[in-house]
């Protein structure tokens, strides 16, 4: 006899939007939206010289619901490279709701998640409430700074024996005000504390420009 | 098609004859030539056999024995040219059998039963033809006689031996009656009328010849009972009982063959509609599922199957009390259980009250059945359980979230993917209603390997093509939203049969590849890294944008739309392979979603997009269109075509230029949609490509401006001033970008616009913004208001 | 201890039991045998499910006199089916059919395997009756279209028609389809499909209890040296090796 199963088959479509999402409670900043762009530098001195490297920073996506960023990050004027050096990251936005303050991997401890968020001026009146139960209970949603962490996972236009290592992470601070990105590096088998400054970029325009994507 | 034999056309021929033993005997010809050989019922349907089957059995007489045999066979034959062939349902409902079959159904009274055997008796053709010789009504004192038959020898039917050697005789019973017993079974089969025939034996060796006829159901002890009418023509009591029970067993018989024929007809979508708000259909309806036979309860359950689509129509059923029916059909026969299920999904489906009602009935004892059920030996059962189940599940929160009935649902699902029928298609499609939009199942199936099992299926290259539909469907929805699953599915490399299975022969299967695709390519990992520019994959998809099946091109446009977000400036791939000639062509299209999707794919492609790719792409637009898309019929259109142009003219300063073209008629089309303050997603957009383009030069901020403040209108209510207002967070802060963009200081005619803005009192609204509730509209509004305070003080 | 030792114990410890399995005597066994109380009842029931299943009808009935046990099917209903297994085991397939359609038309429409291997029988029997001219016609009409609604019986179909081709059909390959064993295949796919859809059992609960004997031995092979029943139809005890 033959099967008669009427059930309907429609995927749903959930849109990865590329503009900050209309429905959320969460923080959202125009300036830390997807097409938005960065440069600046790497301050990557050790003991034997002072370097920096000239930096581009994409954002590519941008999840807010769960509370997760991507993009790319191009480091020119790298000394053992003949281009230009691109990664893809992808980030954790601390909204106490799908990360908190502290990493819980990549080898880092609290006391090094401590010591590295000290090191933003605008951690100062977090810094309290995170030491007592990580900033569970700080509402974040109208603080004019966003705290990630981004990690890259792969080189894009170079191969893995480039001399380079993406095995650490950044902390970083961005600021709702400005757009301007400060962070920095982590990483046990390299220097400490290379910080990362970047400023919103704007294509030579005269005030800011906003595009967007939508996923089906 | 083989050729119509000369004997084909005889039959037909003797089916519309006048003499029943030439009709009968055609219709049975017919009847076991189609069953089972659908190329015969083709062959049978092409050649108008349908209608004279219909016509004799509309013409046949219940009350008579003749009369019943041709109404069963009839019924046999349609039913089996209904089996599985919709032509054969169009061509038995066209020749008007349908409502002849259910009159077949109504239940005769006591009166019509016996009368209808009586008749039935009498005509039948055997009664006369070996006479009945019984020398004596065998009597308690008589027993043990010689000359007296003292048992059955000989017991049989149209020539096949049953049972021999019975042996006692029953005592105890009026003089009147002679009962020689044997278990016979006059197995309806073999001869449908209970008409047998016994040797009756005595000690002394003579042989006796008797003619009997049934009595008692079918199946059950028989009683050999002799006919008799009395002198003055009147039934004695034992005949009437014979009659009775013969009309019984016609009746039984005729609803037998009836009810099969339309549970057969109902398993058809041509089957005509059941209209549940009749209050007679109901009582109809009640009937079947009340009864104690199984075709009959089967095909009240198949109707149910059938027609019940709206929620006032499961409603209409639960009330009317036919739940508690389909449940106590649970434990019944395999083919009642599979029944019950099927149609209890049916019910409950999106139904919430419907859920609750079964679910509390007998206190969740139903509930547990069903739960049983799905460890049934029957891979069907196993199936319709899970799908009543996952029916339950989705249309109420409150039962069945637990973790352990969610694991074990998907682990049955996934393992009756095994069986190689029509069951293993049909469990992918269950496994898509199960996890479709729901993140948590579709972990615990990540954690099931559920795509290790899919992938494995699709390996196996003689796929029907339905199951390699729900394979693919299955994995659409299992990547809907976790990036673990669309990891998993790239590094198992699924994206390979994917890709062949772009080119498939069947509609269906492409339109599930490009719905998987579309799925996977949520990952903006996998769309940065390429994985999805490759020819490969652009090649065979550009070219399902021609495809002649619309839902292929729909679903080829969604994939498209996702893969050209890939974040370098050029595409080249899909522009080298002629897509965007495809996606432009069909942004004319008269279809709204053909036109809407490709819209989508085009602002996609343009996001972050170089100068050159722009251009490409705008040539092959022109101005006009891309102005009549911002005006569409649609709004979702208009929503993707502003944010088109956003895109557009984002990027280098020289991409402004882009709104300007052909006189400004696309920043006019802009105006024109911001001034009807229609949706909000659509303002939003007209307002960003507002700010965008007041990013761009002197000339650009001043082009806005007049937009904004139209010197023909004094002192109309501006668009800018409503939204910066609005309710919607989102909007506000668009709105907040134009004035911060058209205020910014280093640019020579800020103070003069800042001017306007303070006469036509948006300067004061920024001001009420500084401390709006949404973090991001603050920001902005204290940026522009600190722009503005810059020129000085007001 | 790191990782790697605590594997290397644990194997150890596998072979360790391995190399002592416990060994149980056969006066032991026996023993322990006597103690399991088996119920006649429960035999005779196995025994007439046995008969029943296959269709012994008249050894059935007679059982069912001599033990008092009753069948779980109606033995009336027997007869019908075992009407069609003799149809089909004699080779009057045609008849077969016709019996089948008439218990329930609906059996051979929705078993399209089965509607096909009956076809094949009837073929197979033309062929064996020499009968070739009418048995082309027939693979044409009646066997091709088969293959045409349904790719997957392609390959019997022409193991099938290859008889045709044999001058000396009891030498070729496909031979063994002239068997009576292909016969009595056919016969028990109906008789099996007969009872599905009377919502009986098909399978008999005899082999699935002996299967179950089967599978507890070879489980209890790998702990423990005991005497095995290794001949099923005599079910004599083995000394364990």
């Amino acid at each position: 006899m033959p099967v008669r199963v009427a059930l309907e088959n429609t995927t749903t479509p959930s849109h990865v939007s590329g503009a900050n999402s209309r429905r959320n409670s969460f923080q959202s900043c125009s300036l830390l939206s997807v097409g938005q762009a960065f440069s600046g530098t790497q301050n990557v001195s050790s003991l034997q010289k002072d370097e920096a490297w000239r930096v581009n920073v994409r954002i590519q996506g941008c999840d807010l619901e769960h509370g997760y960023l991507c993009g790319t990050m191009e480091a020119l004027n790298v000394p053992m490279a003949d281009t230009p050096v691109v990664t893809f990251w992808e980030g954790e936005i601390v909204d106490t709701k799908n990360y908190t303050f502290f990493t819980g991997k990549w080898e880092a401890a609290p006391e090094d998640d401590i010591r590295h968020w000290t090191k933003f001026e605008s951690f100062g009146p977090l810094l309290g409430q995170v030491e007592l139960d990580g900033g569970k209970s700080a509402d974040l949603s109208n603080y004019p700074y966003i705290f990630m962490r981004w990690k890259e996972q792969y080189f894009v236009n170079v191969g893995t024996d480039c001399g380079l290592t993406i095995a650490g992470f950044y902390y970083v601070c961005f600021s709702c005000n400005d757009g301007s990105i400060s962070g920095f590096y982590y990483d046990p088998n390299s220097s400490p504390f290379q910080k990362l400054e970047l400023k919103a970029t704007n294509d030579g325009r005269s005030g800011f420009s906003f595009s967007s994507y939508e996923l089906q | 098609m083989p050729s119509s034999r000369p004997s084909s056309d005889l039959i037909l021929h003797r089916l519309s004859s006048s003499d029943y033993d030439i009709k009968l005997k055609a219709i049975r010809e017919v009847k076991n030539q189609i069953i089972g050989n659908r190329t015969k019922k083709l062959s049978y349907i092409k050649l108008g056999a349908v209608p004279a089957v219909a016509d004799a059995l509309a013409k046949a007489n219940a009350d008579s024995d003749f009369g019943s045999n041709l109404i069963v066979q009839s019924a046999a034959v349609l039913g089996s040219f209904v089996c599985g062939v919709d032509q054969g349902v169009r061509a038995v409902l066209d020749a008007g059998a349908f409502p002849n079959l259910v009159r077949l159904l109504s239940a005769v009274d006591e009166k019509e039963v016996w009368e209808r055997g009586f008749q039935a008796v009498l005509s039948s053709p055997y009664l006369y033809e070996y006479g009945s010789v019984l020398p004596y009504h065998i009597t308690p004192e008589i027993v043990g006689d010689p000359l007296v038959p003292n048992r059955v020898e000989y017991v049989w039917s149209k020539g096949i031996p049953l049972l021999l050697d019975v042996a006692s005789i029953k005592m105890g019973v009026p003089a009147a009656t002679v009962i020689p017993f044997a278990f016979v079974n006059m197995n309806k089969g073999f001869s449908p009328f209970g008409v047998g025939y016994a040797s009756l034996v005595c000690e002394c060796g003579a042989v006796w010849s008797y003619t009997f006829l049934l009595e008692g159901d079918v199946y059950g002890e028989t009683m050999l009972v002799p006919f008799s009418i009395l002198e003055n023509g009147i039934l004695d009591l034992p005949s009437m009982r014979i009659c009775r029970s013969f009309g019984c067993f016609l009746c039984s018989v005729v609803v037998d063959a009836a009810a099969r024929s339309l549970r057969m007809i109902y398993q058809s979508k041509l089957a005509p509609k059941f209209d549940f708000y009749k209050e007679e259909n109901m009582d109809f309806l009640l009937s079947l599922l009340r009864s104690e036979n199984e075709n009959l309860t089967g095909l009240g359950a198949g109707i149910v199957i059938h027609s019940c689509e709206t929620s006032d129509e499961q409603n209409i059923l639960c009330h009317a009390g036919s739940l508690e029916k389909l449940i106590s059909g649970l434990d019944g026969s395999i083919s009642q259980r599979d029944a019950s299920l099927e149609s209890l999904a049916t019910i409950l489906k999106n139904n919430p009250e419907a859920v609750s009602k079964f679910v509390e009935l007998q206190s969740e004892r139903a509930l547990r059945s069903v739960i049983e059920l799905t460890k049934d030996k029957y891979p069907r059962t196993r199936l319709l359980a899970c799908l009543c189940l996952i029916c339950i599940k989705n249309s109420s929160s409150c039962y069945l979230q637990d973790i352990g009935i969610k694991t074990k649902l998907i682990y049955i699902l996934l393992e009756l993917l095994d069986d190689s029928g029509q069951v293993g298609e049909e469990a992918s499609f269950a496994f898509s209603s199960l996890v479709a939009g729901k993140e948590d199942l579709q972990k615990l199936a990540f954690e099931a390997n559920a795509i290790d099992k899919f992938y494995n299926h699709l390996q196996n290259c003689a796929l029907h093509p339905k199951r390699l539909e729900g394979i693919f469907l299955a994995l659409a929805d299992l990547c809907s939203k976790l990036e673990c699953c669309r990891s998993k599915f790239m590094s198992l490399q699924v994206l390979n049969l994917l890709i062949n299975a772009l080119t498939h022969d069947e509609a269906n299967v492409r339109t599930a590849a490009c719905i998987c695709l579309k799925s996977v390519s949520r990952s903006i990992k996998s769309l940065s890294a390429g994985y999805f520019t490759n020819e490969r994959i652009v090649i065979p998809l550009v070219r399902l944008l021609s495809d002649l099946c619309t839902s292929v091109q729909v679903a080829a446009l969604g994939a498209i739309s996702n893969i050209v977000v890939d974040f370098t400036p050029d595409k080249s791939t899909i522009i080298q392979c002629g897509g965007i000639k495809e996606l432009v062509q069909l942004t004319k299209s008269m279809d709204a979603s053909l036109r809407l999707n490709a819209v989508w794919s085009l602002r996609n492609m343009v996001f972050l997009a170089d100068k050159m790719c722009k251009e490409a792409i705008f040539m092959e637009l022109s101005v006009s269109a891309v102005a009549s898309l911002i005006c569409d019929s649609e709004p979702s259109v208009q929503e993707q075509a502003l944010a088109l142009v956003r895109n557009l003219v984002d990027g280098c300063m020289d991409c402004v230029e882009f709104a300007f073209a052909e006189d400004g008629i696309i920043l006019d089309a802009v105006g024109r949609q911001l001034q009807k303050s229609s949706k909000i997603e659509i303002a939003i957009q007209g307002m960003y490509v507002l700010s965008n383009i007041a990013s761009g030069n002197e000339f650009h901020k001043e082009a806005i401006m007049q937009l904004l403040f139209p010197q023909t209108e004094n002192g109309s209510h501006s668009f800018l001033s409503q939204y910066l207002q609005s309710t919607d967070s989102s909007l506000r802060t668009s709105a907040a970008w134009v004035i911060v963009n058209l205020t910014v200081p280093a640019s020579p005619g800020a103070f003069g616009r800042i001017v306007k803005l303070r006469n036509f009192g948006i300067v004061s609204q920024i001001k009420r913004m500084v401390n709006d509730s949404c973090m991001d509209v603050k920001l902005q509004a204290r940026l522009a208001l600190g722009q503005i305070i810059s020129f000085g003080d007001s | 201890m790191s990782l790697f030792w605590i594997v290397i114990r644990q194997l150890a410890e596998i072979e360790a039991m391995a190399a002592s399995k416990k060994v149980i005597t056969r006066e032991e066994w026996e023993r322990k045998l006597n103690n399991v109380n088996i119920r006649k009842e429960d035999m005779n029931k196995l025994v007439m499910n046995f008969l029943v299943t296959e269709g012994f009808v008249e050894a059935a009935e007679k059982f069912r006199k001599e033990s008092g046990t009753e069948p779980d099917i109606d033995l009336a209903t027997i007869t019908d089916r075992m009407a069609v297994k003799k149809a089909v085991q004699s080779g009057n397939v045609e008849d077969a059919i016709e019996k089948v359609n008439d218990l329930n038309p609906e059996i051979l429409d929705t078993n399209p395997q089965l509607f096909f291997h009956l076809q094949q029988q009837r073929l197979i029997e033309l062929i064996r009756n020499g009968k070739v001219e009418e048995a082309l016609e027939f693979a044409q009409e009646e066997l091709a279209p088969r293959g045409e609604e349904n790719q997957s019986f392609l390959e019997e179909l022409e193991r099938t028609v290859a008889l045709l081709a044999f001058e000396d059909v009891s030498n070729c390959p496909v031979g063994e389809l002239l068997d009576i064993s292909q016969r009595l295949k056919t016969a028990s796919e109906v008789n099996a499909a007969i009872l599905t859809s009377q919502s009986h059992e098909k399978d008999p609960k005899l082999p699935s209890l002996l299967k179950m004997l089967i599978w507890a031995q070879n489980q209890l092979d790998e702990k423990a040296a005991f005497p095995r029943i290794n001949d099923l139809s005599t079910a004599a005890l083995e000394d364990p090796a």
